[in-house]
């Protein structure tokens, strides 16, 4: 079977005849067993729309029909889509689209580029009120690709490609030999571009992590009993000092990630991380705080150090936007050295990647607690959560380090000439004194404390219930805005 | 196809701490970098059998530079 994209190339999409791939048996294997109930769809739209249970709750779905003419979107198709978020609107609950399609079918013509843009219209008009996940589990192409690309969440399985042109267009233009594996892959959009949030090992796994997201994104804004949060959690004492978690040498790269699985509650899948391949020298993702839905941030000092660049710059605004649509709080792990110094990062442009972060912060209104754990340098301390920009609480680690920058680079610029004119033999004791007494006058945590910049200084092994705490200080607030796809 | 494993900022290789030969798994480290006051390792993403280092304890690498290759193990 061949499918036309918008781009006017032939993008095959075969269809076994055993229809693994009917769009019943997909949104019947999203749902709860059995509650899936579909609506009333024109036949020739080769779209099948509906709603059931998600984990119990009413989730909206749609599904591209792969078995008829490659999913190929025609006018009709477009506007049962369109009927199904304006219904999911309408509920205020998520939509899920299932996506495996050429793009726009060639047979009408700009008439049904016309219904997909009115597609993405409605995305847009939903974007921030409600969530959208999209699960691409075949060929997505041209249109179909930005439909996707404009919701919250892209979940790709194994067979699932998102390309805007196809490799015969890529090969005829550009000479460029590529497979659509390749070009619109795993790899190509978990690793290379970041269109893709998450990546399944298969397409039952897709829609299982579809739902847990689903789940997650919904259950913003539920405030925990506070009486639970007081009590004694019993869990806790089993765990081990999430403050064991870090390497010995404070120079030390460590992979974040235990830590954060360590703050979040237990569970048989305890996080959803985001973008897990791309950026990842931050680490975003959802999980449960006392069984409260948070979104989780953290540099990964084993990737570049930890240090924020551009595209995690990126990274991070966009899903700190999102969590604020929903009102999920957010919990802000922060190790991190600086910014990544380098021509390449400032012709990329890490200032104006850099300023959506501040923004997306700064404008955040749900309840946000930072965690610094080791030291947070910088342009980068202030990027992350700091009190300036309005964190809820920012708690540290008795370790922790707040300044400009370390205080051994810092004293090696502000005494430079005393550091040049003492003798070989006299110089590292004149530096350890004058990193000392730096430490205690601007880079230490009393002074951050004395400050207000720090709220508390605790024991890491209060951790879990310090940010619970601070953040059921708060009020539960949702932010008034799309989640523009930055 | 074999892992090209490269530098991802510009940084000085403090240690080399694996050979060639040697079998590494996905996540290990094959060389620690200094840069930033950290100390970072670079790791191999897949794991298999170092099939070459490209850099010396000294080195300086820029972004991208080629550090190792690392050859799946067969089958």
């Amino acid at each position: 079977m061949a499918e036309v994209a918008a781009s006017g190339e032939r993008v095959r999409v075969t269809v076994p005849e055993q229809d693994v791939r009917s769009p019943y048996r997909r949104l019947s294997h999203l749902f709860d067993p059995g509650s899936f109930s579909p609506y009333q769809v024109s036949p020739g739209s080769r779209v099948v729309t509906g709603h059931g249970l998600i984990d119990g709750e009413v989730t909206v779905a749609f599904c591209t029909d792969a078995t008829r003419m490659g999913g190929a979107l025609g006018a009709e198709g477009a506007a049962e889509i369109v009927g199904a978020i304006d219904e999911a609107l309408r509920l205020g609950r998520p939509v899920v689209g299932l996506w495996h399609s050429g793009g726009a079918s060639l047979g009408e013509g700009v008439q049904s580029l016309d219904g997909i843009g009115r597609i993405f219209a409605a995305m847009i008009h939903a974007s921030g009120r409600i969530p959208q996940i999209s699960v691409v589990l075949g060929p997505a192409a041209g249109g179909a690709a930005y439909g996707p690309a404009l919701t919250d969440v892209v979940i790709l399985a194994p067979s699932g490609r998102v390309f805007v042109t196809g490799p015969d267009v890529v090969r005829s233009v550009t000479g460029e030999q590529i497979d659509m594996a390749g070009l619109g892959g795993a790899d190509a959009h978990g690793r290379r571009s970041g269109v893709v949030h998450v990546v399944a090992d298969s397409e039952g796994d897709a829609l299982a992590r579809a739902r847990r997201i689903t789940t997650l994104l919904a259950g913003g804004g539920a405030r925990p009993d506070a009486g639970r949060l007081a009590a004694h959690d019993p869990d806790e004492d089993r765990r081990p000092d999430p403050g064991s978690l870090l390497p010995d040498r404070p120079r030390r790269a460590y992979d974040v990630r235990p830590l954060v699985l360590r703050l979040l509650d237990e569970g048989r899948h305890p996080f959803e991380e985001f973008q897990a391949r791309w950026a990842p020298n931050a680490v975003v993702g959802l999980g449960r705080l006392y069984g409260r839905p948070v979104g989780v941030i953290a540099n990964n000092p084993i990737r570049k150090g930890g240090c924020l660049d551009s595209l995690s710059a990126e990274k991070i605004s966009r899903f700190v936007r999102m969590c604020d649509s929903f009102g999920l709080p957010l919990v802000v792990v922060v190790d991190v050295p600086g910014y990544l110094p380098g021509v390449q990062q400032e012709w990329e442009g890490v200032v104006r990647r850099g300023a959506k972060l501040l923004y997306a912060f700064a404008e955040a209104t749900v309840p946000r607690v930072t965690l610094v754990t080791r030291k947070s340098f910088g342009g980068a301390y202030i990027a992350m959560n700091s009190r300036s920009l309005g964190a809820t609480a920012v708690l540290a680690w008795p370790e922790a380090q707040v300044a400009v920058m370390g205080a051994e680079a810092a004293v090696g610029i502000l005494h430079r000439r005393p550091l040049a004119a003492a003798s070989d033999d006299e110089r590292p004791a004149l530096l350890n004194r004058l990193v000392e007494e730096h430490t205690r006058t601007a880079g230490g945590i009393d002074r951050g404390l004395a400050l207000g910049v720090i709220d508390a200084v605790i024991d890491p092994a209060d951790s879990r219930r310090r940010i619970a705490e601070a953040l059921a200080t708060a009020p539960a607030r949702r932010g008034s805005h799309g989640n523009i796809p930055l | 196809m074999a892992e090209e494993v490269r530098a991802e900022m510009v940084a000085n290789v403090w240690k080399v701490v694996v050979g060639v030969g040697d079998s590494v798994s996905a996540g290990d480290a094959l060389v620690i970098l200094d840069s930033m006051k950290m100390e970072i390792p670079v790791i191999s993403e897949d794991g298999g059998t170092v099939a070459r280092i490209a850099v010396q304890e000294g080195d300086v690498v820029q972004d991208g530079d080629l550090i190792a290759v690392v050859e799946p193990v067969a089958g």
